[in-house]
This record gives C-alpha cells, sequence and structure tokens, in this order.
C-alpha cells in the first residue's frame, strides 16, 4: 500500500467518523429529554404530513419549471453559434454556481418584491418566490448539463440528415430525441435532489408554515421551537428521502458530464437560425442577468455607504473568508489524497475499489448538511457548548460539501496525470515531494486552483449549517443578511449581499488566478 | 545478461490463460518481439520493469535476481511510445530527472547529461520545452535520459511506433549502435516487422502469452513454415 493510499484511508475513516457518529446522534432518539413512544408515528402529525409533501411537491415543480425551459434554452444554444454574446451569456450561466443563495434571493426580491421591476407583492413570499430562486439557481446548470448531449450527435448524423432533407420535427425525433432521452431523466433527477435538499431559500423566501420543506422545518424545530426529538425525526425523513433519490440516480448513470467551471464551455454548434431560438435565449438571459443587476443598481442607490463604513460588516466578512478559506484548505486536501489512492488503485487494475474509494467523496450528496448538523447538534450538546464550536463545525461540513466538487474539477485532470506518467514516474524514483514540485504541482495546478477557488466561494456563501450554529456574534456574512432580512432591513441586506457577492467573486478570481497560474497543462 | 525463466503472469480476473516466457538476450544485443496486438508483449516488458508483479518465475540480470526489487532499483530503463517526457518541464530537466529526482546535481553530473545531448545531437536545444520538439527530437531526448542513467537493461516498448518510417529506421540504427556500445541487453516491442530487421539478429515471436518462436530475424520473418507467424506476418 503506497503512502498515497494511507492517507486516503484516512480521510476515508475521518469521512466514516464524521458521518457515522452524527448518524447515531439521529438513532438515540429515545434517550433525548421529551421523546414519547408516540413520537414514531410520525404520519399521524398533519404538520410533518405538509411539510414532507411540500418538500417533494417544491422540488418537483422546481424541477420541471428548470429542466424543461432549459430544453428549449440548451437547443437554442446548440443551433445558434453565432449568436451575439453567445460565450458571455454562457459564462453568465456559470456565474450562479457561484452565487450564494442568499444574495440571489436578494436579487430576485430586488426584482420581484414589492418595490421591485415587476413587482409580486406578499405572494411573492411562498411556493411562488421558492420556484423563481430554484429556476435562477437551477436552469443554468441543466442548460450547461444538457448542452453536451446535442454536441455529442455525430456530424455525419447531421450531414446525414442534411442530405435525406430532413424537416425540423425530423431532426428532433430521429436525432435529437434520442440523445436527450439518455441523459434528461439524470439531470431532472440532480435538479429534483438539489431543490429537495436547498435550505437557504425555502428558509428566506417560505412563506411560513405552508410553505416549509424538511430542511428548514429541522432548522425551526432546533432553534425555535428547542425540540430536538422533531428536529431528528425530520432529518430522519430527509436522510431517507435522500437515500431514495440517490440510489435511484446512481442506478441510472446516465448523467451527463460536465466541467464544473464558471467559464464559457467549450462548445460546437450547428447554424439552424430560427428567430425563436435567438428569442429563447434572450429570454432566459434576461432572466438569469436580472437579478443580479437590479441587486446591483439598488445596492448601490442605497445605504452602500454606510454598510461598507460598518465595523461589524468587516469583522463578518473576516469571518466568511475565513471559513471559506479553511474549508477550500481542507477539502482540496482530502480531495488530493481520495483522488490519488482512486487513481492508482485504477492503475493497477483495481477498478472498483478505485471507484469506491472516489464515491466516498460524494456521501454528503446522500447525507444533506444540515442532517449532518441535527446529528451533530444531537450527539455533542450534552458534552459541549456546540455554539462556541461554531467555526470548525462549519469548517469541516462545508469542506464535506466542497468534496464533491473538487472529485469532479481535479479527479479528471488527475487520472489523466497517474495514466500518463505514473509508470514514468515510478521508473524515474520520482515520489513523496519530488514528484509533487516537478511533475503534479505544475501539471495540475490550475484544476487544483479551481476545485480551492469553488469550494471557498461556495463555504462562503453557505447559510444552512452556520444557521443552526451561529449566533449574532459568529455571524457570517450570509447570516448577517439573513438577520437583516428578519429585521425587515431589506436596503441594508441588499448592499451587504452585494459586498458578499463581490467578496465571492474577487476571492475566486484571486485563487484561480495565483494558485491555478497558466493553462500549462 | 537478461535471463528470464519460467515467468508467470495471470491478469486479474482473466480468464484462466497465465501467460508465460522464457528467454535471454545477451549484452549488446537487441532482441525484437513481434506478434499481435494483446498477444504479451507489452505484459512482459512490464514484468521486467516491475510495473506488473509476476505469479511466479525469476529474471536476472548478470545472474542477479531483480524480480523483487522496487521499479526504481533495478537496473532497467524503459521508453514508451508516448508520454516519455513531462511536457512542462524544458528538455534539460527531463534528462536531468533520470540522474536525480531532486535535481540537485554534482557538476560531473551536470556534464553528463551535456554530453548525452550532445552525442544525440540535441546540444542547444536545452531549454527547449517537448511540445516545441518534433516527434523524432522528442523519442531522443528519451534516449538521451536512458544515457545518462546507465542502466543495463534497455526496454522499448512500441517508442518509434508513431514516427515516419524514416525517422523510426534513423533511430533504430541509433538505438543500435548505443545498445553495442554500452553493452546493454535491449528488448524491442514493435509492430513492424522491418523494425526487426533492422535492429536485431534474433527475434521472438509472442503469441497468446507465450513464445512460440524464437529465431534469427531473417529466417523468423521470410523461412519460416510457422502458420502463426505466417498468418500475423500476412495480415500486416
Amino acid at each position: 500500500m503506497t503512502q498515497t493510499e494511507r492517507s486516503a484511508y484516512l480521510v476515508i475513516a475521518i469521512l466514516a467518523v464524521l458521518v457515522l457518529a452524527p448518524m447515531g446522534g439521529l438513532l438515540s432518539l429515545g434517550r433525548l429529554p421529551g421523546f414519547e413512544p408516540q413520537d414514531l408515528q410520525f404520519w399521524q402529525s398533519t404538520y410533518i404530513r405538509r411539510v414532507v409533501f411540500f418538500s417533494l411537491w417544491q422540488a418537483l415543480l422546481s424541477a420541471l419549471f428548470s429542466v424543461v425551459p432549459a430544453i428549449l434554452v440548451a437547443r437554442a444554444f446548440a443551433f445558434n453559434g453565432d449568436f451575439p454574446f453567445r460565450s458571455l451569456l454562457l459564462r453568465l450561466f456559470g456565474l450562479p454556481l457561484v452565487v450564494p443563495s442568499v444574495v440571489a434571493v436578494m436579487g430576485i426580491v430586488s426584482v420581484y418584491g414589492s418595490d421591485g421591476w415587476i413587482p409580486l407583492g406578499r405572494s411573492l413570499y411562498g411556493l411562488n418566490g421558492i420556484l423563481l430562486a430554484h429556476v435562477f439557481f437551477n436552469l443554468p446548470l441543466a442548460v450547461r448539463l444538457l448542452l453536451p448531449l446535442w454536441q455529442g450527435i455525430p456530424r455525419h448524423h447531421w450531414e446525414l440528415a442534411e442530405q435525406m432533407d430532413f424537416s425540423g420535427w425530423h431532426r428532433w425525433r430521429h436525432l435529437e430525441w434520442p440523445a436527450l432521452r439518455e441523459g434528461l431523466p439524470g439531470v431532472m433527477l440532480l435538479v429534483f435532489m438539489l431543490c429537495l435538499t436547498s435550505f437557504a431559500v425555502v428558509l428566506t423566501l417560505g412563506g411560513g408554515p405552508k410553505s416549509t420543506t424538511l430542511e428548514v422545518a429541522i432548522y425551526q424545530s432546533l432553534r425555535f421551537d428547542f425540540d430536538p426529538v422533531q428536529a431528528v425525526i425530520l432529518a430522519l425523513l430527509q436522510l431517507s428521502l435522500c437515500l431514495l433519490v440517490a440510489v435511484v440516480i446512481l442506478k441510472m448513470q446516465k448523467l451527463p458530464e460536465v466541467e464544473i467551471s464558471i467559464a464559457s464551455p467549450a462548445s460546437e454548434s450547428r447554424n439552424y437560425r430560427n428567430p425563436l431560438n435567438s428569442l429563447v435565449i434572450l429570454v432566459a438571459g434576461i432572466y438569469v442577468g436580472l437579478p443580479l443587476a437590479s441587486l446591483l443598481i439598488d445596492a448601490l442607490s442605497g445605504p452602500m455607504a454606510q454598510v461598507v463604513a460598518n465595523q461589524y460588516i468587516w469583522q463578518s466578512a473576516g469571518k466568511t473568508l475565513m471559513l471559506g478559506l479553511g474549508a477550500a484548505g481542507l477539502s482540496v486536501m482530502a480531495g488530493w489524497f481520495l483522488l490519488g489512492a482512486s487513481s492508482q488503485l485504477a492503475n493497477r487494475g483495481q477498478l472498483r475499489r478505485a471507484r469506491l474509494v472516489e464515491i466516498s467523496g460524494s456521501i454528503i450528496y446522500v447525507v444533506p448538511p444540515l442532517v449532518l448538523g441535527t446529528g451533530t447538534f444531537v450527539l455533542l450538546s450534552d458534552y459541549i457548548d456546540v455554539f462556541s464550536w461554531v467555526y470548525p463545525i462549519v469548517i469541516i461540513i462545508n469542506a464535506m460539501m466542497g468534496l464533491p466538487f473538487v472529485i469532479r474539477t481535479l479527479g479528471p485532470a488527475m487520472r489523466q496525470n497517474q495514466m500518463r506518467y505514473q509508470n514514468l514516474c515510478s521508473s524515474l524514483a520520482l515520489s513523496g515531494w519530488n514528484r509533487f514540485i516537478f511533475i503534479d504541482w505544475p501539471l495540475l495546478r490550475r484544476s487544483i486552483g479551481l476545485s480551492a477557488a469553488l469550494v471557498a466561494a461556495l463555504a462562503m456563501g453557505d447559510l444552512g449549517v452556520i444557521a443552526l450554529f451561529g449566533t449574532p456574534n459568529t455571524a457570517t456574512l450570509p447570516l448577517l443578511i439573513y438577520q437583516q432580512l428578519g429585521a425587515y432591513l431589506i436596503p441594508q441586506a441588499t448592499a451587504t449581499a452585494l459586498l458578499l457577492l463581490g467578496l465571492c467573486l474577487l476571492v475566486f478570481w484571486v485563487i484561480e488566478r495565483y494558485i491555478g497560474g497558466k493553462a500549462d497543462a | 545478461m537478461l535471463e528470464i525463466g519460467a515467468l508467470r503472469y495471470q491478469f486479474p480476473g482473466a480468464d484462466p490463460e497465465i501467460m508465460q516466457f522464457d528467454l535471454s538476450v545477451a549484452a549488446g544485443e537487441v532482441l525484437s518481439l513481434i506478434g499481435p496486438s494483446g498477444s504479451g508483449k507489452s505484459t512482459l516488458l512490464n514484468l521486467i520493469a516491475g510495473f506488473l508483479k509476476p505469479d511466479s518465475g525469476h529474471i536476472h540480470v548478470d545472474g542477479e535476481a531483480i524480480e523483487h526489487l522496487p521499479i526504481a532499483q533495478r537496473p532497467v530503463t524503459i521508453v514508451f511510445q508516448q508520454h516519455n517526457l513531462f511536457p512542462h518541464l524544458d528538455l534539460y530537466t527531463n534528462v536531468a530527472l533520470g540522474v536525480d529526482p531532486s535535481l540537485k546535481l554534482s557538476t560531473e553530473q551536470d556534464q553528463l547529461i551535456e554530453d548525452a545531448l550532445e552525442s544525440l545531437a540535441l546540444s542547444g536545444l536545452e531549454k527547449r520545452k517537448p511540445g516545441e520538439l518534433s516527434g523524432g527530437q522528442r523519442q531522443r531526448i528519451a534516449l538521451a535520459r536512458v544515457l545518462v542513467r546507465e542502466r543495463k537493461v534497455l526496454l522499448l516498448d512500441e517508442a518509434f511506433a508513431a514516427l515516419g518510417p524514416a525517422q523510426r529506421e534513423e533511430l533504430i540504427v541509433l538505438v543500435k549502435a548505443l545498445v553495442e556500445r554500452k553493452k546493454m541487453a535491449a528488448l524491442l516491442v514493435s509492430h513492424q516487422p522491418r523494425d526487426a530487421l533492422i535492429a536485431s539478429d534474433r527475434t521472438a515471436f509472442v503469441q497468446n502469452g507465450r513464445i512460440i518462436a524464437l529465431q534469427p530475424t531473417r529466417q523468423l520473418l521470410e523461412e519460416t513454415d510457422l502458420v502463426e507467424v505466417r498468418s500475423y506476418l500476412g495480415s500486416l
């Protein structure tokens, strides 16, 4: 067993403890104060039934409203190679990946709120607002996942279709739909899963008990109702739902690959000009761009100067930065060992074990952060003051949340490196530090930089675990924005949101530029 | 010099077919290995280099067993078809890594590298990156590294397959001279019978994980009665 493999198994052991210990906390429901055996008959509770139904319903609608239009938008992109600003628009569609949920929410409030450009009034809060925000995040993601399906259709098939004088309908029926059918269910389920575990959007835009999901109900049980028994029951329900969806996704294994980046994806396109396609791209571009533009305008014309002069805001910004960088460092390090071991095992033909090592890094898909946080809360609250351990807990859980991104971003480059140079390095006795400095770092620094930048931006924008464990004294910028929203300080929240967005983009750029360096690999 | 006896290997999870090799290569000799794809030629090289571990059998170099040695400690150097060079490092550093992986070179080692580059007509290109060179020049750099590593066994795994006929012939002649001069034992895997004719006095034909013929090259390629060899040569 190599040093890298030993380190990877240590990472897996730590991950197992971090996941299993909180699960133990959840399963020790019986020892919680206030537990009654009839609590287990949760299906008799109207409240829990309603929360479960709403969780599934909003996730289903969000998935439909994101993916169905995304088919039209991806198709329009695939057929409009010379659409003006095509590359810029595709880049804009990568932006929601690093825009914190709470910032997007502020953008949506800024457009559709009572004082917004398209006012929806009170009806923004509830299912409408949740759907608007979920579509803002997931329509661009679905477009970037679906676009490669069109690009995967062989060039000769298009040429044959032209030769045989296929109409638009025939092209769709014989070329496009068969390609799309392969990847569509996977994309749909992925978006469904993301919306099922969405927390910040529902917390900020959900309208009371009628529009509460399991994630938000867990948070409310712990932080407002002080009812850990109900929180644990809800967490176990959420865990079961996520497990179910994850198993279906794994069984399908048809999820198309997409390069995770805010850069414009490499895309070949065909030119079947149709004004309707241009209109579709334009509308989607406006939908995604408008909240960000509106946020920018509202923030700059609001109390931005007052917010920037506030020392408390900068203290929060410092904490946000610390959590982001801490999570990024931890996540990239763990991902490095897991991927290194996985590549070495794959190189030796142990493919099953290699896959298992890699998959272990994506455990957070099955165990949502809030479920993990609830387990940690229940497990540790008897022994320590969990609120004073907020930073380590938030860094570790955010690092775990970032690990799947590290694996997706760094994995392909590491596997290629291993495949090309492992034998050569072995024969030249290049290992350990020498190998890292002379070979791996120069060849992989771009992917390492991108992974670290992504995890840092995601962790900085997180309003999940920090909401569970944070206090006014330990508030990060996202939590501060949530507190400002709760106090109806909308202009201040908008300005703080712009500051957070700027900080996330700056950190992303600095890390990608200075760690990632030039694209020399 | 290189002695391989009853060297057995079975791919994990593969059908029960077990590969077994027996052969010897003298100092200063280039022995060619030809045969269909998947016949086991590269597997044999990987077993000698240590990338694969044999199930049983022995590999001796100058009478000393090497099959239990770690990869880097074996008196073996290998040139692959591609990815012999690190694309981000200049030519000089690529060669120097063969001398000392920590790149802390003495004056003598510096001189050794300079000499190797000069003998392969690569002087003046030290600061170039592999991407700026032709395929033939890149393989020359790999050969320069072979020179500075000073190992007794040289393995060439389709090392020149990506080159045009003229460049291939030129490099094979170079390798042959190098092997004779340095008294190395070399194994050349190739799909081109003509490579064997240029490089080797003796050639082995490998099929289904066994050496089924080991004869003087011209005899094997032009006069053999073996159906397998004739069928293979006819299919090219």
